[in-house]
C-alpha cells in the first residue's frame, strides 16, 4: 500500500438540529502524489469532509490523518503543509496583486526574498505579471481566481485542497489552471479536487470519490470505477447513474 | 513580522478607503468644532451670565445709585436704564430683556425715614432718648423686579439674590451711619467713620489650580474637546468591525485562519493599527481645540502640565476603544448587526458617561450609571489633568479602568473567535 497523503477513519458529523448526519462513517485513503476528485450533489457532504480535512471542524467521531499526522494533536504542523483555494476568491479587493500575495506570504512565515521569488514565479506562471500593481477588484473573474490559486500555492504545499477552482472563469483560463495542475501533479504534490465540473475531474484527477448522503457511494482510481461501471461512457453518465436525477437543495 | 505584515496591511485597506479616512478623521474633527460652538452658549448660561436688565429709577436719590452703582461693578449684569416703568414692563414681556428692576419714587427718603426710626426706637429703649411722639408707620419699600416668563431659573435666582445681597448691604451701612448721627447728637466737631462693609468681610472667588492656571474652568472646549475625541475613538469599531466582517464574509479571514499560527497576528495587528489610528484622532483633536477653536471665536484648549499623564489617559482610552471594537468585529456575524449595535451602544456609553452635558448636570440614577461608563473614566481623567493639574497617582485609578476594560473585552473576544473557529 502506497504512502498516505490523506486518512479518514470512521469519520462523522452531525451538525445540530439536523435530523441525519452530514458525513457518516466516513473512510478514505488518498496516496501521495494523487489527485483525488471529491464529487457529489450539492449537500452530500463534501464541504463538510474538507472542513474537517483542514481541521476547520471537529468530528464527532473519527480519525483525520494528514501527511502522517494526526490532526486532533498536529493540527497546526498539518495547516503549515497544506494549501487551501476556496470556492470564494478569498483575497483583500483593495490591495493590488502582489500585496495581497505578500501579505500572505508573511502570514505562512515566509522571509522577503523567498516570497518575492515565489510571487515573481507564480505571476508568470499565471499570466498575471503585468497585473501584479493592480488593485484586485478591478480583475475579471478568471484573474481573480487565479490569484487566489497562487495564495493558496505559495508555501509550496505538499497538499492542495482545491474546491471549485473554476468557477466563473472563461475557457481560457481554465485551460491555464487546469495545465497547471497537471504540472503540479508531476511534481507530486496531492491534490483534492472538488468540483461539479466532471470533464475537468476526467481530465486531472487519478482517483475519485463520489459522495452522497455523507457516505462514499464509490471510491478508487479513476480507470478502476470507469471499468467497473462499463455502461457508461462519460464521468457525468457514472454520476449521474449513481447519484440519481433528483434536484437536490 | 507577521503582526507588522497584518498592521501595513490595515493601513493600505484604510488608506484606499475614502469613506472610513473621512468616519476616523473628517467626521469627529467637524462634530467636536460644531459641538464646541453649538454647547459655548449653554456653557456660559452656567458660567459666564451676563444679563441684559432694565433699570428703572423712578427713586432718583441715593439709594438708586447705590444699587445701579453696585450692579454696573457686578460683571454679569449689564444695566440698561428706562424711566417709564410701562415701557420696560413692555420690553421685559416682549422677551427683548429678561428683567427689570424698578425703584419706586421716594426709596431712599423711605429708608432713611425707617432707618432713623428704628435707630430712635433702639436708643429709646435703652434710655438713651426720648420716645418718638410722631412716629409714622411707614410700608416697607417695595423693589419690584420684572422677569420674562421664559427666563432660566438660575438667571432669576441670580438676579434676585443679587438685589437682596445690595439692598441688605445698603440697608446696614445706612443703619450705622444713622447711629453714628443720633450718638453724635448734631455736633459737628465729632468725625463721622465711613462706612463701607464690604472692606470688613471680602468673598474672594478661586479656583483650586495652579497660580498658572488660576481661572481656568470647565468651558465649552474644555468639555467638548476631551469628551468627543473620545466619543471619535470609540468610532474607531465602525472601520474595525466592518473590515474585519468584510473579510469574514469574502474569505480572508478563513485563509487566515488555515494559516497556521496567523490568529494572533491577525488579531493583534488589527488592534495595533487600530489604537495607532486612535491616537492620531487624539493628537489631531487636540491640535483642533488649541488651534482651531481660538479662530472660530471660543477658548483656547488648555491642555495643563502632565503631559505624560495625558498620554497616559489617552493610550488607555485607545485600547478600550480599540477592545471594545474587536469585541463587537467578533461577537456578531453580519456587518448590520455589529455597525447597528455598535454605534447605538457608543452614543448610549457616551451620554451617561458625560459626553454630551457634563455628568454633574444629569439625574442621579444617571449619575450612578456613568460610573460604568469607560467615557465617563477617559473624561474624569481628561478634567483631572486639563482642569485640576492632577498627578498621575490621581488619574492611575481611571487609567487601570480604561485597559482593565480594554483587557477583559480582548479576552472575551479571543474566547469567542476560538469557540467559532477549529480544533
Amino acid at each position: 500500500m502506497s504512502t498516505s497523503a490523506v486518512h479518514l477513519i470512521n469519520l462523522t458529523k452531525q451538525y445540530p438540529h439536523s435530523t441525519k448526519p452530514a458525513v457518516s462513517n466516513l473512510t478514505l485513503h488518498i496516496p501521495e502524489g494523487a489527485v483525488y476528485g471529491l464529487l457529489g450533489p450539492n449537500g452530500a457532504g463534501k464541504s463538510t469532509t474538507v472542513m474537517m480535512l483542514c481541521g476547520l471542524m471537529r468530528p464527532d467521531a473519527g480519525t483525520v490523518n494528514v501527511l502522517g499526522m494526526d490532526m486532533q494533536e498536529q493540527s497546526v504542523e498539518i495547516r503549515k503543509k497544506i494549501g487551501v483555494a476556496s470556492q470564494d476568491i478569498a483575497l483583500f479587493p483593495t490591495l493590488t496583486a502582489y500585496e495581497n500575495l505578500f501579505y500572505f506570504g508573511r502570514m505562512y512565515g515566509m522571509s522577503g526574498s523567498m516570497i518575492r521569488q515565489q510571487i515573481d514565479k507564480y505571476l508568470h506562471v499565471f499570466g498575471l505579471t503585468e497585473k501584479s500593481k493592480k488593485i484586485v477588484h478591478t480583475f475579471s473573474g478568471g484573474m481573480k481566481r487565479r490569484l487566489n490559486l497562487m495564495a493558496a500555492l505559495l508555501h509550496q504545499p505538499k497538499l492542495v485542497i482545491l474546491d471549485e477552482p473554476t468557477a466563473g472563469v472563461d475557457v481560457q483560463s481554465r485551460n491555464m489552471i487546469l495545465d497547471f495542475l497537471t504540472l503540479l501533479k508531476s511534481e507530486g504534490t496531492t491534490i483534492i479536487y472538488s468540483s461539479h465540473v466532471l470533464e475537468e475531474a476526467e481530465r486531472i484527477c487519478s482517483h475519485l470519490g463520489v459522495i452522497d448522503e455523507g457516505k462514499f457511494i464509490t471510491e478508487g482510481t479513476l480507470v478502476d470505477i470507469m471499468n467497473t461501471h462499463s455502461d457508461c461512457q462519460s464521468l457525468e453518465q457514472l454520476f449521474l447513474k449513481l447519484t440519481g436525477k433528483n434536484i437536490r437543495d | 513580522m507577521k503582526t507588522l505584515a497584518t498592521i501595513y496591511k490595515e493601513f493600505l485597506l484604510l488608506i484606499r478607503d475614502p469613506g472610513g479616512l473621512a468616519l476616523i478623521f473628517i467626521m469627529p474633527l467637524a462634530l467636536v468644532m460644531v459641538m464646541a460652538l453649538v454647547q459655548d452658549a449653554p456653557f456660559r448660561d452656567y458660567q459666564e451670565i451676563k444679563l441684559d436688565v432694565l433699570f428703572v429709577d423712578q427713586d432718583g436719590d441715593s439709594l438708586s445709585a447705590k444699587v445701579k452703582q453696585a450692579f454696573d461693578a457686578s460683571p454679569n449684569v449689564n444695566l440698561v436704564v428706562k424711566t417709564d416703568t410701562t415701557e420696560a414692563k413692555q420690553l421685559v414681556r416682549s422677551g427683548a430683556f429678561k428683567a427689570a428692576i424698578v425703584i419706586p419714587a421716594h426709596s431712599s427718603e423711605t429708608l432713611r425715614e425707617k432707618t432713623r426710626q428704628l435707630i430712635v426706637e433702639v436708643f429709646s429703649n435703652f434710655g438713651l432718648t426720648e420716645a418718638p411722639k410722631d412716629s409714622v408707620d411707614l410700608a416697607a419699600i417695595g423693589i419690584k423686579v420684572l422677569f420674562d416668563p421664559a427666563i432660566k431659573s438660575n438667571y432669576k435666582q441670580t438676579l434676585t439674590g443679587g438685589i437682596q445681597k445690595i439692598v441688605a448691604g445698603i440697608q446696614a451701612e445706612w443703619i450705622l451711619d444713622e447711629l453714628q448721627n443720633q450718638l453724635s447728637e448734631g455736633r459737628s466737631d465729632v468725625k463721622k467713620t465711613p462706612v463701607n462693609l464690604t472692606e470688613i468681610i471680602q468673598v474672594n472667588e478661586q479656583y483650586a489650580s495652579e497660580k498658572k492656571y488660576e481661572g481656568l474652568m470647565l468651558n465649552s472646549v474644555q468639555h467638548n474637546v476631551p469628551a468627543w475625541t473620545m466619543f471619535a475613538m470609540f468610532f474607531i469599531l465602525y472601520p474595525l468591525a466592518g473590515n474585519f466582517i468584510k473579510e469574514r464574509e469574502e474569505g480572508s479571514m478563513l485563509r487566515l485562519r488555515l494559516i497556521s499560527g496567523s490568529q494572533f497576528p491577525v488579531i493583534s495587528g488589527k488592534f495595533a493599527f487600530y489604537f495607532l489610528v486612535c491616537l492620531l484622532q487624539f493628537v489631531l483633536m487636540i491640535a483642533v481645540g488649541i488651534y482651531i477653536m481660538p479662530l472660530l471665536g471660543l477658548s483656547k484648549l488648555v491642555l495643563g502640565t502632565n503631559i505624560i499623564g495625558i498620554l497616559l489617559v489617552a493610550c488607555s482610552v485607545a485600547m478600550a476603544a480599540t477592545g471594545y471594537g474587536v469585541l463587537i468585529a467578533v461577537y456578531f456575524r453580519t456587518p448590520q448587526q455589529a455597525l447597528s449595535f455598535g454605534s447605538v451602544s457608543v452614543v448610549i456609553l457616551s451620554a451617561i458617561g458625560g459626553v454630551w452635558v457634563p455628568v454633574y448636570v444629569m439625574p442621579e440614577i444617571l449619575q450612578t450609571l456613568s460610573r460604568f461608563s469607560p467615557m465617563s473614566w477617559g473624561l474624569e481623567a481628561f478634567n483631572d489633568l486639563f482642569l485640576r493639574q492632577a498627578s498621575i497617582q490621581t488619574i492611575l485609578p481611571n487609567v487601570l479602568r480604561l485597559t482593565g476594560f480594554s483587557l477583559v473585552a480582548l479576552f472575551i473576544s479571543v474566547i469567542i473567535h476560538k469557540s467559532r473557529t477549529i480544533l
